[in-house]
């Protein structure tokens, strides 16, 4: 445990002690406040039934920054130990390989949740700034951020796949890129041909956007919780067999 | 300390090391020899549980390296070839981290910080970023780590590659002085380095070990070992029939002459001198001796017989 918690506070630190963590946290700041006032002009312009929160999460902006997050945190975190070859010296030292798996998995999930402070600070400065009540209920605020958390927690584990499969972090970068979009993609296939394949249900199941719908409603589903959470242990369990490759191969 | 039976690792097709068999006991400090691809590196990986063995199995103080893994890292120093680092941090930050990482905390971990850090020689540099450092120093760096956790076996692949002579031998004395309370096993190709630090050598070619004994033993059985040269005036035709008569002799040649002066050199069975027979066979013959001179064999000699491929 000690071993987890050592290496959890030197990947958090590694991502502020570098310019590139602050370059990704002002990127997705100035991502997240350019959502935040095309919702605003949106709420402007035509009434809309829905709320602010939901508004937000669903301008085209969202998913175009919020799936180039993954691959930018997730892609170094293995490839690069595997290049300059300090998997070996972390390896060779008493530590398991499911400590250093979730020391590094779980850094990158805090870094993941600073990178949403802005957008929770945007939202409560709403109705300090303009005096007018916040146009959502705290529900759909807290059912839309504790999605974003599952996706996280699953995309996270996705990246944290890819990069230990290669040491070439711009090839770990363009294959999470790729599953990010496969699995965006595919919850757009119950809206092109509605639900006549037999496949539609899985589909439903899985697709992120379908769940965004209901939880920046405030509706928290628990199946998506548990589908979340499942797959991100799934991921992160191919993960640790992949590092201990070594270990059983031949 | 080390014990390594029957150790084979294949990759594919490639059987990078076959058969390993040998020991290290506890206080010594060996030289693990080779040419470049030999198994080397391979052998010390599977030692450090970076790789498990294809087949056989190696133990670290009684620790099987691949059931007991943990057990028998706790018991190693290792500083891999290429002394990976993290170019972002400062040295006194990396040490702490693989401190932390080998078990160390709080004063136990501060102590052993400040000891390697004085013991390396890296006072002046702690507070640098390890990018900035020379290969010298960044070598210091990987030593210091290696020794944090104060392991009683110490694994070095080849670590003064690549330095200047001058951190060669800074590396080499502090080698040297480790060796006085630690178990090392030293891998290189400097051979002087071996004949100058190591107890015993274990030399590996092909994946297979070919000798393992003391430097000294080594050098005593080697073919090289007797090598005879002579300088003398009279007809070569005669001395090579009259040297060849002598016990013990297998082999005589007449290599050149220059004014007069013909050079003989004679090739005898290990473990025998024949000089003092040579002179006396001169003096019956008067025949004029200007120089007569037995090689002595080097462990280059010892490495080169063992490990050359025509």
């Amino acid at each position: 445990m000690r071993n987890f918690f050592t290496i959890f506070c030197k990947e958090l630190r590694g991502f502020f002690l570098s310019p590139f963590g602050w370059v990704v946290l002002t990127l997705v700041t100035i991502m997240q406040g350019w959502s935040m006032s095309g919702a605003m002009k949106a709420l402007q312009d035509a009434p809309i039934p829905e709320s602010l929160v939901y508004i937000v999460f669903h301008m085209p902006q969202f998913w175009f920054y919020f799936l180039v997050i993954f691959p930018l945190i997730t892609m170094r975190l293995f490839s690069e130990e595997e290049r300059v070859g300090t998997l070996e010296t972390l390896l060779t030292a008493p530590v398991q390989t499911w400590q250093l798996v979730f020391g590094k998995y779980f850094a990158t999930l805090g870094f993941y949740v600073i990178l949403w402070i802005p957008a929770f600070i945007q939202f409560q400065l709403f109705s300090i700034l303009t005096d007018v009540p916040a146009p959502f209920s705290s529900g759909s605020l807290f059912g839309a951020f504790l999605l974003i958390f599952l996706m996280g927690s699953l995309f996270i584990a996705i990246g944290c796949l890819a990069s230990s499969l290669t040491s070439s972090q711009i090839i770990a970068g363009v294959v999470t890129t790729g599953l990010l979009f496969i699995h965006y993609f595919l919850g757009y296939l119950t809206v092109i041909y509605s639900d006549r394949f037999a496949a539609a249900p899985v589909i439903r199941y899985i697709a992120s956007n379908e769940h965004l719908r209901y939880f920046s409603k405030g509706l928290i589903d628990s199946r998506a919780i548990v589908y979340y959470l499942t797959a991100a242990a799934f991921f992160l369990f191919l993960t640790h067999h992949v590092i201990n490759r070594r270990r059983w191969r031949s | 300390m080390i014990k390594v039976e029957n150790l084979t690792k294949r990759f594919g097709r490639h059987t990078a090391v076959a058969n390993a068999t040998f020991e290290v006991g506890k206080g010594e400090v060996v030289g693990f020899l080779g040419p470049n691809g030999a198994g080397k590196t391979t052998t010390i990986r599977m030692l450090t549980g970076f790789l498990p063995p294809s087949s056989g199995a190696a133990s670290v103080d009684g620790f099987d390296v691949f059931r007991k893994s943990i057990d028998a890292r706790r018991r190693i120093g290792y500083l891999p070839e290429s002394v990976p680092l993290y170019r972002d941090m400062r040295v006194r930050e990396y040490l702490k981290f693989r401190g932390q990482i080998k078990g160390l905390q709080g004063e136990r971990l501060r102590m052993r910080m400040e000891e390697v850090v004085e013991r390396c020689g890296l006072q002046g540099v702690r507070r640098k970023m390890i990018k900035t450092l020379s290969k010298g120093f960044r070598q210091r760096v990987g030593l210091a780590d290696a020794l944090i956790h104060d392991p009683p076996l110490l694994v070095l692949d080849e670590p003064t590659n690549g330095l200047d002579p001058n951190q060669i031998r800074s590396i080499r004395n502090l080698i040297k002085q480790l060796g006085d309370n630690h178990t090392i096993l030293l891998s290189t190709h400097i051979l002087s380095e071996v004949e100058m630090i190591c107890d015993k050598i274990i030399i590996i070619d092909g994946g297979r070990i070919m000798a393992s004994d003391t430097p000294s033993n080594l050098v005593n059985q080697m073919r090289a070992a007797g090598k005879i040269t002579v300088e003398l005036k009279a007809d070569p035709e005669k001395v090579r029939a009259a040297l060849s008569q002598l016990a013990h002799i297998k082999k005589v040649t007449n290599e050149k002459s220059s004014e007069g002066w013909e050079h003989f050199s004679v090739l005898v069975q290990s473990g025998t001198d024949a000089r003092e027979r040579i002179s006396s066979l001169c003096q019956e013959n008067r025949w004029p001796l200007r120089s007569l001179y037995r090689h002595d064999s080097t462990l280059e000699d010892v490495f080169v017989e063992l490990t050359r491929k025509d």
